[in-house]
């Protein structure tokens, strides 16, 4: 890979071990995706910022890197972390977590990465179209790329910081145009009705295709939101993080092959998702975190009822939705519910706060929940998870 | 009167991070998740059901095919050089970002390209990350 004389001396260690190791990690991996050269970035999305995936290890790393003086170049931001410090009553009560978190949390800032912690900071500032980006996480990269029209490649928690640093990224994969092209024409041959099927579609073809790039057809009117899950659930059970949903795109794709999704592969792969139909202890909508309109949706289906005693409902968004949702987020915890900020169910301590069945609406929650949070899943619809929270 | 080759084999792979490294071969068969897979505190191997379970990472050139799982395994193997219970080198047959980046800020040297069922455990080598080649020593 090429670099320039200001790139080298980086390499080199001229501004310190910070700089030279991010600059090693670029290199490093544009040598092994062949890239070309190093390419200017819009802004870095940072992921490992939960103690409970992180762990003690990856502090080390940071406070090296803080003490050396590393900054961010570029505009960043960061994934959620464990715990909501503004709503401690309903988190985890162990005070080690606690302090450690609070110490990842404060490496990051240091840095200069914004303490918004949020898996959808395309709520906070939507890139331009054509911008070039280096984010981790895989539902915010599938969406830039998918939705928001930005370009990253699916980087992990280390390039994409090291990336921030540089404010560059290495010329591959996705940034490049000819990388960008559909590979398989998915026909989906039945009506998707909500969010939930949108996502139970994503985990099927996801589960089909690895890493190939899908074109939808047969996706009618679809919102960003739906999309949102539908590519969410994609990234997690394949490797995807780009597709098109093709409302506007030429019949032009005579050429690919195809996958036809039906309504019994769809069933199947809704069915997949539930692993109990005991009652849920908690409801949980916001994975990916919740849009002004998905709080606003919940708060019209849950205005004058009640969260049922003994059941939690928790609606996770980034801190800047909940700001400018205020008037949702009240009617929203008058019922009962509770509007979570910087964290989400995935990433918090579930099992020690006492849930043992989750209800939700994200199929990528109900994929990941049974592994990282070892509880048992009932995957429906939003409608159905407000319904079951609450009292008749 | 021909000098005597210092070494028994000279594989030949590509270097991936830079440094000269000797030390006792630890080889496995199978892919490696550094996050769930390996005690940070220890370095010893955790994964079930994993050909290298028990083992321990410290000080070893340790060869397997690749890595798998999260990014925050490179973490995990920077935590573990750190603490002196890490492996002395990397040799896989493919290079994987998570590896990659983890023998980058950890600092051990690694090659790729390497056929690893061609070492043994137990095996004396020496990893050349800056020519990519592995040298076997002396047979374990």
């Amino acid at each position: 890979m090429y670099l320039n004389k200001e790139e080298e001396r980086i390499y080199e260690g001229e501004r310190g071990w910070a700089y030279q190791i991010a600059m090693k990690i670029l290199v490093k991996l544009g040598d092994l995706y062949e890239a070309d050269k190093l390419i200017l970035i819009d802004s870095a999305h940072i992921s490992g910022v939960s103690y409970k995936t992180i762990g003690d290890t990856a502090i080390e790393f940071l406070e090296a890197l803080v003490k050396a003086g590393a900054k961010s170049k570029v505009r960043s931001t960061a994934n959620p972390a464990g715990i909501d410090y503004n709503h401690l009553e309903e988190m985890v009560t162990l005070p080690k977590l606690h302090e450690r978190q609070a110490r990842i949390i404060e490496l990051y800032e240091s840095m200069g990465i914004n303490p918004i912690l949020t898996c959808t900071p395309y709520y906070l500032r939507r890139p331009r179209e054509g911008t070039h980006l280096a984010w981790a996480e895989s539902s915010t990269v599938i969406y830039a790329n998918s939705i928001l029209h930005s370009w990253t490649n699916r980087e992990g928690g280390p390039s994409a910081l090291a990336a921030s640093l540089i404010g560059k990224t290495p010329n591959y994969g996705v940034h490049k145009s000819e990388n960008r092209r559909a590979d398989v024409l998915v026909k989906v041959e039945t009506d998707l009705k909500n969010e939930a099927e949108f996502g139970a579609l994503g985990i099927h073809v996801g589960r089909i295709l690895k890493n190939e790039i899908p074109s939808f057809e047969g996706l009618l009117h679809p919102e960003e939101n739906q999309l949102k899950h539908l590519g969410a659930a994609m990234a997690s059970t394949g490797m995807s993080s780009l597709f098109y949903p093709c409302t506007s795109c030429p019949k032009s794709s005579d050429t690919l092959e195809t996958l036809s999704v039906d309504t019994n592969d769809l069933k199947r792969a809704f069915e997949s998702l539930s692993t109990t139909d005991e009652a849920p202890d908690m409801i949980y909508i916001g994975c990916p975190h919740c849009s002004f309109e998905e709080v606003k949706q919940v708060a019209q289906k849950i205005r004058n009822k009640k969260v049922k005693d003994g059941v939690k409902l928790w609606v996770c968004t980034s801190r800047y939705v909940r700001r400018k949702t205020e008037s949702y987020v009240k009617i929203i915890e008058a019922a009962g519910g509770k509007v979570i900020s910087d964290t989400c169910a995935v990433v918090t301590w579930l099992k020690e706060l006492g849930v043992d069945v989750l209800m939700t609406n994200s199929a990528k929650t109900a994929y990941y929940a049974p592994t990282m949070n070892r509880v048992k899943t009932i995957f429906t619809s939003l409608d159905e998870c407000i319904e079951a929270a609450c009292q008749e | 009167m021909r000098e005597k080759t210092l070494h028994i084999v000279e594989l030949k792979g590509r270097p991936i991070v830079s440094g000269l490294s000797r030390g006792k071969a630890l080889v496995s068969k199978s892919p490696l998740s550094f996050l769930g897979g390996v005690d940070p505190e220890t370095g010893k191997v955790i994964e079930k059901n994993h050909d290298l379970n028990g083992k321990i990472l410290a000080n070893t050139i340790l060869c397997f095919p690749h890595g798998h799982g999260s990014t925050v395994g490179s973490y995990v193997l920077y935590s573990l050089v750190k603490r002196g219970v890490g492996p002395k080198a990397i040799v896989n047959e493919t290079a994987d970002p998570v590896v990659v980046v983890g023998a980058v800020i950890a600092g051990i040297p690694m090659v790729d390209k390497i056929d690893v069922s061609r070492i043994r455990t137990g095996d004396l080598v020496e990893v050349d990350g800056d020519k990519g080649r592995v040298k076997i020593l002396e047979r374990g």
